[in-house]
């Protein structure tokens, strides 16, 4: 029997290709703004998820830790130990404020769907 | 060692694809921000299990809390059924 | 009609063939690999490292010490943008102002009841997040989006009345949103002003002693590292994302007449 992670983080990855796929065509031809908005959000949350799957990594014998020390090292080997250890931190830091501005940017584009609707009186596109 | 942890995130991954699916074809936007919240839950417990745990704590409030509720209230000064 | 549907379905169809193939091609680089890259191991080896300061952010979370010691001033033209997005979203809306008494009174008495208990616990979990920032998961970010979904439950359930009433109008929360981001600039130059006071080399964005300069924020609070400026840089960012999210929201919700009157009737409205 061989290694079945490889397989199940290809169904993880195609997963997401795929919802990225379902988010555009949402984009593309739904009529409605607010339509639009949702699957918006669904495409920007998939590519946040591939910076995160980016980041992750195997580790022999155990399952990798997250990037924190839990407790304060006494010698420079807990460091090695820990590094050895520990997923990539350097994606997680990248999305963390992507996620945060992401949602302010919405809210704008949420209250000018708002404006245009006022406008209006449709959020139809077509 | 990893098998169990990383099939649950392709079982959630797996989930994602039918909660987007059916929010884009949803007619009823309420239903649609409902689903991208389902899709939002599989996504956080996929960071979880991909060891991102601040990725996880930030997600959550912003795109299970405040993001449907900001939809919510877009549809509710818009309109509900699409087409 | 038909010819663009063709058009959108083949192109969206080619993009996720197209991403498919990359993937098992492995164009990410090999999916989940044993190594890990040069650039993630140095960070984690530095980010709590008492025996290579100069090089360390002496913060216990790696993610942490990327975003505000690392990586800190990309993080800091990032809060503008979020500031920037807030601002337009007020613009929209210009010239509003809350109005008492109009439309509902929240839900209903049970779901009041058991909110009530319930926010205290999120105030206080988005506060302890964002102040062990630098020790456990988390910081700025999430504790200020904590605090965020507290006020959007405080307007959903009991009403966008009862959050005016206690004093969150949005002028104030702009005040506090302006506040925390002149903690964030105050704090990212805190020590090169205190160099330049002293007449020693200092950078900015300075966390603890740099080569060729030996000021250091302060290191340890008791008996735990605070991570010299990180602990500021989440507390005030924790301010700043909580009242900046929380305006947004407020100024989303705001009722039918209160936009009418500040848009003005007639010519905008239908």
């Amino acid at each position: 029997m061989s290694d079945p992670v490889p397989f199940l983080f290809t169904v993880v990855l195609l997963s997401l290709v795929a919802n990225i796929g379902i988010s555009l065509y949402g984009v593309f031809t739904r009529p409605s703004l607010v339509k639009k908005f949702i699957s918006l959000t669904i495409f920007s949350d998939t590519l946040n998820s591939f910076a995160i799957a980016i980041g992750f990594r195997r580790v022999i014998g155990s399952y990798p830790s997250a990037a924190v020390l839990s407790s304060l090292p006494r010698e420079p080997g807990e460091l090695s130990a820990f590094a050895s250890a520990a997923v990539d931190p350097l994606p997680q830091a990248l999305v963390l404020t992507a996620i945060v501005i992401g949602l302010a940017v919405f809210m704008f584009l949420a209250g000018l769907i708002a404006m245009y609707y006022r406008h209006y009186g449709t959020t139809r596109m077509v | 060692m990893e098998v169990v942890p990383i099939s649950i995130a392709a079982a959630a991954a797996l989930l994602s694809v039918a909660a987007t699916y059916l929010a884009v074809r949803s007619g009823d936007l309420l239903a649609a921000v409902v689903l991208s919240a389902v899709q939002s839950v599989a996504y956080a417990l996929i960071y979880y299990i991909l060891m991102a745990p601040d990725i996880a704590l930030v997600y959550i409030p912003v795109s299970v809390g405040v993001l449907p509720a900001v939809t919510v209230l877009l549809i509710k000064k818009t309109e509900r059924y699409e087409v | 009609m038909r010819i663009r549907e063709v058009v959108i379905a083949v192109s969206v169809a080619l993009v996720v063939l197209l991403l498919a193939y990359v993937i098992e091609a492995g164009g990410l680089g090999p999916i989940a690999p044993r190594e890990l890259r040069e650039l993630a191991a140095s960070y984690l080896v530095n980010a709590y490292n008492p025996w290579n300061v100069t090089q360390s952010a002496l913060s216990l979370e790696a993610v942490t010490a990327i975003v505000w010691d690392y990586r800190g001033l990309d993080t800091f033209f990032e809060t503008s943008v979020l500031f920037a997005s807030i601002v337009g979203v007020s613009l929209v809306f210009r010239g509003y102002r809350e109005r008492l008494g109009i439309g509902g009174r929240g839900l209903s008495e049970i779901v009041k009841t058991s909110t009530r208990v319930l926010l205290p616990l999120i105030l206080i979990a988005g506060v302890s997040v964002a102040l062990h920032g630098h020790l456990t998961p988390g910081g700025g970010f999430q504790g200020g989006s904590f605090i965020a979904v507290l006020l959007v439950l405080m307007s959903i359930v009991f009403s966008l009345d009862f959050v005016v009433e206690r004093g969150l109008t949005s002028g104030r929360l702009l005040a506090l949103r302006s506040v925390g981001l002149i903690g964030v600039l105050a704090t990212s130059v805190a020590l090169l002003a205190a160099g330049l006071a002293l007449g020693v080399e200092a950078y900015i964005f300075q966390n603890v002693a740099r080569e060729g300069s030996e000021l250091s924020m302060p290191q340890w609070l008791l008996d735990r590292p605070t991570g010299g400026t990180l602990i500021f840089f989440n507390m005030f960012e924790a301010l700043a994302v909580a009242a900046g999210l929380a305006l947004a929201f407020l100024v989303l919700s705001l009722r039918e007449e209160e936009v009418r009157e500040a848009l003005g009737v007639g010519e905008w409205y239908e």
